[in-house]
C-alpha cells in the first residue's frame, strides 16, 4: 500500500555514487564538445548539405559559436502565453468523454494594466469527438488537438492585439509532434491546420516562439561530432560519437547571462516535410536565462523561418523571453501562468465527474464506475 | 436546500466548538471577519451555524518569488486580480439547527472533512440573532478575540435587518450585553465602544 523506502535506501545510495561519476565523465565530453565548436566555427557554411542530409542541426550562421549579448527591451509589448492540459478519456469512468482546457495570458508590458487571464475548457463526447478512423482520441492524438488548441489561442489573441510588437509564446516546439503512422492522409491535416495558425500569428504581424525549458536535444552535439568526423583530426577512437549522449545545453551553458548562441535549423523530419515548404521552417537557438553571475540556465526557443530572417524578430524574442524569465524565475511569466490556468485539480475532475453522472440520470441513463475505477477511488481517498 | 452560491470552503479539521476551511478564492471574495456561516452534517440534516473569527492568506510558493524582487506593476496586478488567493478561516460554533429549530448552543457532533460551509443568507442571519443567548457562547470563547467578534457579529446581524429595525436591534443588543457583563463594566465599556464604532 505504500512505497518502503527501507528497500530503496541502498539503491538510492549507489545511485548518488554512479551520478556523481556519470557528472565526472560528462565535464570532459563537455570540454571536448566546447573545442569543437571553437575549433570548427568556420565551418558552417560548407556543413549545411551533409548536416540536413544527417539529420543533425544545420547552421543558419556564418559562425557556429556565434554569441548575440541580450538586446534593448521594447519599452511596451504584449505577450502571449497559452499553455494547455487534458483530461483523457477514461474506459473505467462513468462515460466515455475527455477534456481540454486551454489556459492564457495576454501580458501588455509597460501598460500598467492587468494581464487578461482565460481559460477556455472543452468537452469532447460525441462520436466524432472520440474517434478518428475508428481509433480512440486519447495519447498522441488527443496532445495534437491540446497543442492545435493552444496556437490557435495564439492566433486568437494576436489578431485581437492592437498594433504593437505582440509575441506569442508556446511552452515546447513549434512543431507538432505527430505520430507517424497515422492512417491515409491525417498526419498531413494536422500538420496543415497548425501551419494555419502560423500563417495567422504571421499575417496579424505576431513574432511566434517555442521555449522549451530544461532542453534535451543533442542536434548542436551530433552537428559537432559530424564536423569532426570530417576534419583530419578525427580519430577512431571517436566514433562513435562520444557526444551521443550530451545534450546542447550543456555546450552552450558557457554563453554570458542574457546572451543568446546561434541559429540553427531544426532538423527534424517533419520541419523539413511540412514547415519548410510554406515559410514556417522551425530554427533555434539556446539562450542564458540566469541574471549577472548565478549558475546558467540554459533554455531552447523556437521560431519560424519569417521571425528568423528578421534579425530585429530574433531580438524582440530574445529580450521578451528573457525579461519574462527573469520576473518569474528562469521560466516565462506568461507561461507558467498560462499552466497554471490550464491545470485541472484532482478536485475539479472529481466535481465534472459528478456532473456528468447527474446529467446521466437525469437523461435516464444509469451508469456507474467500472468496478476497477470504483475499488482505486475507495482505497485511494482517505486519511 | 442550501445555496451553492454561498459556498465558502471545504472543512479542513472541526471539533465541536469550532472548525477551520480551506478555500481559494479571488480578493474580493475573501471572507469577512464576524461573518455568520453555517455547515451542514449530510447524516443527520443538522446544521451548525458558527462566525468567522480568523481569515489567514495562506504562504503561496508561486507569491513567494516575487517578495523582494521588485516584480512590474503587471505581475502585482495579476497577483491580486487574476489569482485565487489560498486562505485558511477559522470558524466559532455558536449554534445548531434542525428544520425551524435554532438552538444557541454546541453543537453534539462537528462537521467532518470535506464538508462544505455557507455564507448565512440576511434572511438566515435575522433568524439566528432573533435571541441573544449566543453571545456568552462567543464571550467564553478563549481561542478568538471575542468582544472583537461579538461586536462584529452584532453590526453585521444589524447590516441584515431592514434599516428602520437596525436601532431596536442595537439597542436590545446592548441591553443584553449590560445584563451578561453588569459585574465587568470595564470590559462591557470596550465591547459597547467597538459596537458604536
Amino acid at each position: 500500500m505504500t512505497l518502503e523506502l527501507s528497500q530503496l535506501t541502498e539503491h538510492v545510495k549507489t545511485m548518488g555514487e554512479t551520478v556523481a561519476q556519470r557528472h565526472r565523465t560528462r565535464a570532459d565530453l563537455i570540454s571536448l564538445a566546447r573545442r569543437w565548436l571553437t575549433d570548427y566555427a568556420d565551418r558552417a557554411e560548407a556543413l549545411r548539405v551533409r548536416a540536413r542530409a544527417e539529420g543533425v542541426a544545420v547552421p543558419a550562421e556564418s559562425a557556429l559559436d556565434a554569441v548575440h549579448a541580450l538586446p534593448e527591451m521594447p519599452e511596451r509589448y504584449t505577450v502571449v502565453g497559452a499553455d494547455g492540459s487534458q483530461i483523457q478519456p477514461d474506459r473505467h469512468g462513468a462515460a466515455l468523454y475527455y477534456v481540454i482546457n486551454i489556459g492564457s495570458l495576454v501580458y501588455r508590458h509597460g501598460s500598467g494594466q492587468a494581464p487578461e487571464a482565460r481559460s477556455e475548457a472543452m468537452l469532447g463526447f460525441r462520436e466524432d469527438d472520440l474517434y478518428e478512423n475508428g481509433t480512440p482520441v486519447a495519447g498522441n492524438l488527443l496532445d495534437v488537438r491540446r497543442d492545435l488548441a493552444e496556437l490557435r489561442r495564439l492566433a486568437d489573441a494576436c489578431e485581437s492585439e492592437q498594433p504593437g510588437p505582440v509575441i506569442a509564446l508556446a511552452d515546447g516546439p513549434i512543431t507538432l509532434w505527430v505520430l507517424k503512422d497515422l492512417p491515409g492522409g491525417a498526419r498531413k491535416a494536422k500538420v496543415t491546420a497548425h501551419l494555419d495558425q502560423l500563417d495567422r500569428i504571421q499575417r496579424a504581424g505576431g513574432i511566434v516562439g517555442g521555449f522549451v525549458s530544461r532542453p534535451g536535444s543533442k542536434e548542436v552535439t551530433r552537428l559537432l561530432h559530424l564536423v569532426h568526423t570530417l576534419s583530419d583530426d578525427a580519430k577512431k577512437s571517436e566514433l562513435p560519437n562520444p557526444l551521443e549522449l550530451l545534450a546542447d545545453r550543456a555546450v552552450f551553458a558557457t554563453l554570458p547571462a542574457g546572451a543568446r548562441s546561434a541559429l540553427f535549423i531544426s532538423p527534424k523530419e517533419i520541419n523539413e516535410q511540412y514547415y519548410a515548404p510554406r515559410g514556417h521552417e522551425a530554427h533555434f537557438f539556446y539562450v542564458n536565462l540566469a541574471k549577472g553571475e548565478s549558475d546558467p540556465v540554459v533554455a531552447r526557443v523556437e521560431v519560424p523561418a519569417w521571425v528568423a530572417r528578421e534579425e530585429q524578430g530574433v531580438d524582440i524574442i530574445h529580450a521578451v523571453v528573457v525579461a519574462q524569465a527573469r520576473i518569474a524565475g528562469d521560466y516565462p511569466y506568461v507561461l507558467a501562468r498560462a499552466d497554471e490556468l490550464a491545470y485541472v485539480s484532482g478536485r475539479e475532475r472529481a466535481a465534472l465527474e459528478s456532473m456528468v453522472l447527474s446529467s446521466l440520470m437525469s437523461a435516464g441513463v444509469h451508469s456507474s464506475l467500472s468496478p476497477k475505477a470504483h475499488y482505486k477511488r475507495l482505497t485511494r481517498q482517505g486519511f | 436546500m442550501i445555496d451553492k452560491e454561498f459556498q465558502v470552503g471545504r472543512v479542513l479539521r472541526a471539533s465541536t466548538r469550532g472548525f477551520a476551511i480551506g478555500c481559494a478564492v479571488m480578493q474580493p471574495d475573501i471572507p469577512a471577519f464576524g461573518s455568520f456561516v453555517k455547515a451542514e452534517l449530510e447524516a443527520s440534516g443538522q446544521l451548525i451555524y458558527g462566525l468567522i473569527y480568523d481569515v489567514r492568506v495562506e504562504d503561496d510558493p508561486f507569491v513567494r518569488q516575487f517578495i523582494g524582487a521588485n516584480p512590474p506593476d503587471e505581475v502585482v496586478l495579476d497577483q491580486r486580480e487574476n489569482r485565487q488567493v489560498p486562505i485558511e478561516v477559522e470558524i466559532l460554533a455558536v449554534g445548531c439547527g434542525q428544520g425551524d429549530v435554532i438552538r444557541h448552543c454546541l453543537p453534539s457532533q462537528p462537521p467532518v472533512t470535506l464538508d462544505w460551509l455557507y455564507q448565512c443568507t440576511d434572511e438566515e442571519v435575522r433568524a439566528f440573532t432573533n435571541r441573544f443567548d449566543y453571545f456568552r457562547l462567543i464571550l467564553e470563547a478563549r481561542e478568538a478575540p471575542s468582544d472583537e467578534l461579538l461586536a462584529s457579529s452584532v453590526r453585521t446581524a444589524a447590516a441584515a435587518r431592514p434599516e428602520g429595525e437596525r436601532e431596536a436591534f442595537l439597542v436590545d443588543a446592548g441591553r443584553e450585553l449590560v445584563r451578561l457583563l453588569a459585574r465587568d463594566p470595564s470590559r462591557l465599556e470596550g465591547i459597547l465602544r467597538r459596537l458604536r464604532a
